[in-house]
């Protein structure tokens, strides 16, 4: 007797369950979003062992077995939903056959704001109308498009050969998604050799040196799995601590794990399983962390090709090198890589990523952004901007109406306790309301340029009466 | 000098290929020390690399504009350049070397106008930035010239003595270039920015469109003698351009002005009126 998921044909993937938390702040530079998400990876692991996190704000788990104990995957999907929601977190769940599909389902929530059940074989049908810039490749997506082949449906009718030759490995993964299969074959069987790689710390260590030494161990194993000309899509990261305690979290990446991305998910695991944590009390020499384990997981043919990494700009060994030198000089998030990013405020059209992490821009630079302010750009901008007083030619302080008309000309200028700079030449109000909809973020203010006598150029914000300097142009 | 340039060019000469192939500027670590070894070895000179004039190898590249500023008509690799008050010459400094494929390392500028260095032509891909080095920053500009071909730092107290030779050290072992965003004793070259004037900003209207100053470059050997040029930093298009306009300024030769910068330097004087 076959089982319902083998119906469709050998070639479909196993059925997944996906949990997917909207609005889930997944940009957040500081990497607390991580350590929340795991409350939410804790109520998940409730209802099965295994959970594989995506990313924080999306997890996956095998749904085959907990459907069966739960009664179906529908009562699965619900149970889960209503738990993590009574945790206080929104939450949709979707099951499908295969990771991609089921992110999809969990996204496409249904009237009564549950998840999509998409039956056994369907999932090709259900990807259908999915435009194709859902695939992690938008430089794929956009060649696609411009060919006409717009959604998923498209993408999938077409013959794999042609797929192949003019697109290449990254094409026929698409395609394969598109066809509701995994991304890749998956390499039959289970490896002969043991691939994981393993250290332990005597003396006992704490988080940070632990994820310096995660880097060094999972360059060991991807050095294995490479020496086979395999990949890993999934790592197993396991840590036992002093006391006895053990962690062990499943972390999927969207490509394939490089060395630096798997020590950045071990540092994930580490913060949210801190032996220094409150409930543990202050000393930490009891609980270190004693072993660290990594099992790779999902291997897979190396193809040579990541799907949806940041980037073509490989980092040489010798830039590595030195950015996990400085980082365990002075810690991960000291040493940035820039990424340029949508904004209108110059502080916003950058964000600094840490070496090693691997983080899209939250907002695409390349829209267009109404009221942003021209070029050229300032060579000095303030991460904070600094206090200022701006005066008219009578030394009372100068501001703008709601109707952004300026009370007088600005005459002098004094940043933080700098001395008073007569103004020669300024421009402005220019209004920003950024946000309107947004209660919290919403900003609603007036930049100018002001340049003074020494020739250096500012660009000084207003808002509720009170001056800010937001860059140097000098 | 020529001698000495010429003995140098003659040791280059007798290098096996793997240092010559390196000459695009894009090369990896390796063929850049090797390189870098071949230049410091040649006559066993201790001494500054600021007073040898040399072509191709030894120096990064800049932007065209500024490379008559500098002695060595480029970053010469092994020395030192001090940059006074100007944030965007800083990054104009590093953006031809960084267009060029050469890693750019960027220690104790948290402030650091990203945007602006990317419309001078670098790229923000090869830049690894180290906002705050703390007190042990010379430790971590000696890092960086492992990893990038030039650093730039604005130390965060004046530098010491036993600091500075160290760091020189580094340089002249590994071939890096250092810019120093403030006072750095003994700098070969030196540049600093003495006026300026902003176009298309008045009183009231208009906005910030180019900027004339007048760069100084002083320092010892080569430089003895202070050189000045009048450069847009930025024009009108975000880049660096020599500024045309203050030549024909000088020789009362108004026609000779032509195009976008031209038109940007007009707009105060129109508003003067």
């Amino acid at each position: 007797m076959k089982a319902p998921g083998q119906a469709a044909g050998a070639d479909e993937p196993a059925r997944v369950l996906a949990v997917w938390c909207p609005g889930w702040p997944e940009e957040d530079a500081s990497g607390a979003e991580a350590r929340a998400f795991g409350e939410v990876i804790t109520v998940v692991e409730g209802f099965c062992p295994e959970v594989e996190i995506l990313r924080p704000g999306l997890c996956l788990l095998a749904a085959r077995g907990p459907a069966r104990y739960f009664g179906g995957e529908d009562a699965l999907a619900r149970q889960i939903a209503a738990a993590v929601t009574a945790h206080g977190v929104v939450c949709h769940t979707g099951v499908a056959a295969g990771q991609f599909a089921a992110a999809l389902a969990a996204r496409a929530v249904r009237p009564d704001s549950t998840g999509v059940v998409v039956p056994p074989g369907g999932a090709r049908q259900f990807l259908a109308p999915y435009p194709v810039h859902v695939l992690a490749a938008p430089a794929l997506a956009g060649q696609l498009a411009r060919l006409g082949i717009r959604t998923l449906g498209d993408l999938a009718a077409l013959p794999a050969r042609d797929v192949a030759s003019r697109f290449g490995a990254e094409g026929t993964a698409a395609q394969r998604v598109a066809r509701g299969q995994e991304a890749r074959r998956l390499a039959t069987g289970p490896p002969q050799a043991d691939l994981s790689a393993m250290l332990e710390f005597d003396p006992p260590v704490h988080a940070e040196p632990a994820v310096f030494a995660a880097k060094g161990l999972a360059e060991q194993m991807l050095a294995g799995l490479a020496s086979r000309g395999l990949s890993c899509a999934r790592v197993r990261v396991e840590v036992t601590g002093t006391d006895g305690r053990e962690s062990t979290r499943l972390w999927r990446h969207d490509g394939l794990l490089s060395a630096l991305a798997v020590a950045q998910r071990v540092r994930w695991q580490l913060d949210g399983w801190s032996p220094g944590s409150a409930e543990d009390g202050p000393d930490e020499s009891v609980c270190g962390i004693a072993m660290l384990r990594l099992v790779p997981d999902h291997l897979v043919p190396d193809e040579g090709r990541q799907l949806g990494l940041w980037g073509d700009d490989l980092i040489s060994g010798r830039v590595e090198r030195a950015a996990v030198r400085l980082q365990a000089m002075l810690g991960h998030e000291s040493v940035a890589h820039p990424v340029l990013a949508g904004g209108r405020g110059p502080g916003e059209q950058v964000m600094l990523v840490p070496f090693g992490d691997i983080r899209d821009a939250r907002h695409p630079a390349d829209r267009p952004w109404p009221a942003r302010i021209p070029p050229p750009a300032p060579a000095t901008v303030y991460p904070v901007p600094r206090p200022a007083r701006v005066i008219d030619a009578a030394g009372v302080p100068v501001t703008v109406t709601g109707r952004a008309a300026v009370s007088a000309s600005p005459d002098a200028l004094t940043v933080g306790d700098s001395p008073w700079l007569a103004i020669t030449a300024w421009a402005g109000p220019w209004p920003v309301t950024e946000r309107w909809w947004d209660e919290r973020n919403a900003t609603r203010r007036a930049r100018f340029q002001l340049v003074t006598e020494d020739g250096i150029a500012w660009l000084a914000a207003v808002e509720l009466g009170r001056w800010q300097i937001e860059a140097r142009y000098d | 000098m020529r001698e000495k340039t010429s003995q140098l060019t003659g040791h280059m000469e007798r290098l096996p290929a793997a240092a010559a192939t390196a000459s695009d500027g894009t090369s990896s670590g390796n063929s850049v020390f090797l390189r870098a070894a071949a230049f410091s070895r040649p006559d066993g000179a201790s001494g500054s690399y600021g007073d040898i004039v040399v072509s191709g190898d030894a120096v990064l590249p800049v932007l065209p504009a500024l490379a008559e500023l500098l002695p060595a008509g480029g970053l010469a690799r092994g020395s030192v350049v001090a940059v006074d008050r100007s944030g965007l010459l800083c990054l104009a400094l590093v953006a031809g070397a960084s267009a060029a494929g050469a890693w750019c390392g960027v220690a104790g500028v948290p402030d650091l106008g990203v945007v602006a260095a990317a419309g001078l032509g670098a790229a923000p891909a090869r830049l690894m930035l180290v906002p705050d080095p703390g007190p042990g920053w010379p430790q971590v500009v000696a890092s960086m010239l492992e990893a990038c071909e030039v650093v730039v730092v604005r130390p965060p107290a004046r530098p010491q003595a036993e600091a500075r030779r160290r760091l020189e050290g580094v340089l002249r072992r590994g071939g890096g270039v250092l810019v120093v965003a403030g006072e750095w004793e003994g700098a070969p070259v030196r540049l600093r920015v003495t006026r300026r004037s902003w176009a298309g900003i008045g009183d009231g209207y208009g906005s910030l469109r180019a900027c004339r100053a007048e760069v100084v470059a002083e320092g010892r050997g080569a430089v003895t003698r202070p050189r000045r040029r009048w450069l847009w930093l930025p024009a009108p298009d975000g880049t660096v351009a020599p500024d045309e306009t203050a030549a024909a300024d000088l020789s009362f030769r108004g026609s000779a002005v032509t195009g976008e910068a031209a038109r940007a330097a007009a707009a105060p004087r129109r508003a003067a009126r």
